[in-house]
């Protein structure tokens, strides 16, 4: 697809003071794939998904984002990403439209009112509903995460472990959900441990741990 | 680390420095005869007081461009420099506010008054203390390198206030008052010859110690490396 | 430009009501102030200083107060976002300058908020008579700011760090101290009234202020997405 983003990384590793994260890992996803990234706790593979995103920076190797054979700068990967992660919370002093109304407006969306209850309504949540995030149940809160992760419709996909706290209904939707993100050219790497999930992509990268 | 010199060479001047500040200290108590508008011998002092907070300021300049070579460079070996400088300037900025106060207890009686040369110093020593507590406090290594050099830079650029601006204002007993401010030397010419060849060895022996202790720094690092 | 203010009052409007809500700032920086005000208006109070003095020596503790309850609160919206790991979703919807911008504005309200109760609370409960009432206004004002810049950048660096809260005041105070002697000197001048030093301190506190935002602008980028 033309607009889709192709992710490369190679000889990634990473360490810390006292610790190897891991060694070296190289992969690829192209539009209207799925990335699966598998491995056993503590194998990194959130760390992984971090240096992928761009939030943290590898010891050694590289990331590559590219869109129509052009490169992405590091700077700019923010705006063709989406994420969800057990890691990244979202606001729990903010109701859910308040929460994406907040991410609407700092990633400079044009008129986004319509546009968050869309997500919300998508997810499975009532736009109405005034609680705050501190009040939801974990499932709640994973279905909020998502509909961030989709808010500004990006081409790029990182998801780790999302089906975590869903409900089984919830685990189908979002089955169905990352087959039409798929179908519709999207690139999605997905980490995660579930064996359900690991189905949802032919291409597997598998940290040693 | 690009010390170009041969090995021949570096003992050479390794024994060259060690003779030069021997002759440096013993020219400090023999050759020299006690300034006028000192107490006592306290002027020799000054010998060694004005090199090591010299020192102190060179070294801080050092970590500062280097840090900032780091942030453009990303250059491991930058953020090694830095921080080797750095622990240079803390000691010889000990070494300074010691030997300062040692002077200040001779001449106005009292350890320390806060003027504002002494501010400064201390102000120096503070922010070395803020340097390596923010290091000591990250354990992801390309993160503690690029926050330790944005502090650097940051610390750098509140200096020319403390050291320019504050000392205007405020009156001084810091006799560099009348080194700098008048024209003519308060001191004879051996003074002078003396004080010039003490800031020389003190800044060889600052560039000897900052060479060693890259090396030191890289080994280790590269030690760490070949476990990844 | 202005979508780009507008993300920045985004993150401001954010913080705000999420500090509404939550109030943990306001406390923790107001109870501060608040609690060393009454202890110095109880042990000093108006009448222990001597005339001459007064100028100089409640200037001074006027500062004290104001920068130690800084000190007290200034680095919770960053310490915060990382805290309820809410940081690295910002980090991938905002732009680095905007979010700088946006938490400088919001430290600067706080800052500003604190001085408009404590200000002439000190002042009549010190028996503190300024000469150069607008003169004063300014120096509070300039200074608040400079404060506000140079927290904000130490505090988005320490977010980043393990140990945190006595940090945030080991990294600040070196940054600080130049600031606060400029500031108490010219306090000291308006409330006597002599506006060489006035006009001195206006020029130095403006001088850093300049500096420190060119500078932190800089450099947040490089502190934030690292």
């Amino acid at each position: 697809m033309a607009d889709g983003i192709r992710i490369s990384f190679s000889d990634v590793a990473k360490r810390y003071d006292l610790r190897v994260v891991f060694r070296s890992v190289s992969g690829e996803a192209v539009p209207g794939e799925v990335l699966v990234i598998t491995g056993p706790n503590g194998s990194g593979k959130s760390t992984l998904l971090s240096i992928l995103c761009g939030l943290l920076r590898p010891t050694r190797g590289e990331v590559t984002y590219q869109r129509d054979g052009r490169i992405v700068e590091r700077d700019a990967w923010r705006h063709y990403l989406g994420v969800v992660a057990p890691a990244m919370a979202v606001y729990e002093e903010l109701d859910a439209m308040e929460n994406l109304r907040f991410f609407a407006r700092v990633r400079g969306m044009g008129p986004f009112e319509e546009r968050c209850r869309e997500c919300l309504d998508l997810v499975g949540l009532d736009p109405g509903r005034r609680t705050l995030v501190r009040g939801y149940s974990t499932g709640m809160a994973q279905r909020l995460k998502i509909a961030q992760a989709v808010l500004h419709d990006p081409p790029l996909l990182l998801l780790d472990e999302p089906g975590s706290n869903l409900d089984p209904a919830g685990k189908d939707w979002l089955e169905d959900y990352v087959g039409g993100l798929r179908a519709a050219g999207k690139t999605v790497v997905l980490a995660t441990n579930d064996r359900r999930e690991m189905e949802w992509g032919a291409s597997h990268v598998a940290l040693a741990g | 680390m690009e010390w170009i010199v041969p090995k021949l060479v570096s003992e050479i001047l390794k024994w060259v420095l060690l003779v030069w500040l021997a002759v440096v200290i013993l020219a400090a108590f023999l050759y020299v005869q006690p300034a006028k508008g000192f107490i006592g011998e306290s002027s020799r002092i000054v010998f060694f007081h004005v090199p090591m907070a010299w020192v102190a300021v060179l070294a801080f300049l050092v970590s500062c461009v280097t840090s900032v070579m780091y942030l453009r460079r990303r250059d491991p070996r930058d953020d090694i420099r830095a921080s080797v400088s750095a622990g240079l300037g803390l000691l010889f900025a000990v070494l300074a506010t010691t030997t300062g106060a040692v002077f200040a207890k001779i001449m106005w009686g009292a350890y320390w008054n806060w003027d504002p040369r002494q501010t400064s110093i201390t102000i120096l020593l503070l922010i070395y203390a803020a340097y390596f507590a923010l290091r000591g406090a990250i354990d992801d290594p390309e993160r503690r390198a690029s926050l330790a050099a944005v502090y650097a830079i940051l610390a750098f650029v509140t200096v020319p206030f403390l050291v320019f601006v504050v000392p205007r204002i405020y009156w001084s007993l810091h006799p560099d008052t009348i080194i700098n401010t008048r024209g003519a030397n308060e001191f004879d010419s051996r003074y002078t010859q003396v004080l010039m060849a003490s800031l020389v060895g003190f800044t060889c022996l600052y560039v000897w110690l900052y060479t060693i202790g890259c090396r030191i720094e890289e080994i280790r690092q590269r030690r760490r490396q070949e476990v990844l | 430009m202005w979508r780009w203010l507008a993300e920045a009052m985004a993150v401001t409007a954010k913080d705000l009501r999420t500090e509404f809500r939550t109030r943990v700032a306001i406390n923790s920086l107001g109870l501060f102030a608040l609690t060393v005000l009454a202890a110095v208006s109880y042990t000093v109070g108006p009448y222990r200083i001597a005339a001459e003095d007064r100028p100089f020596l409640l200037a001074v503790l006027l500062w004290i107060v104001i920068f130690f309850a800084a000190l007290a609160g200034l680095d919770r919206s960053f310490v915060k976002e990382e805290e309820s790991h809410t940081a690295p979703l910002l980090r991938l919807a905002a732009s680095p300058s905007a979010v700088w911008f946006g938490k400088l504005v919001f430290n600067l309200l706080v800052i500003y908020m604190l001085m408009a109760i404590l200000v002439p609370l000190y002042c009549i409960l010190m028996g503190y008579t300024i000469l150069m009432v607008w003169e004063f206004v300014l120096i509070l004002a300039l200074g608040g700011y400079a404060l506000a810049v140079i927290t904000t950048i130490v505090a988005a660096i320490i977010a980043r760090a393990l140990t945190r809260g006595a940090l945030f005041s080991v990294l600040s105070l070196p940054l600080l101290l130049p600031l606060m002697i400029f500031l108490i000197q010219g306090t000291a001048g308006v409330a006597e009234g002599s506006p060489e030093i006035v006009s001195s301190t206006v020029r130095a506190v403006l001088s850093m202020g300049g500096i420190m935002t060119i500078v932190s602008a800089a450099l947040f980028p490089v502190v934030w997405s690292d």
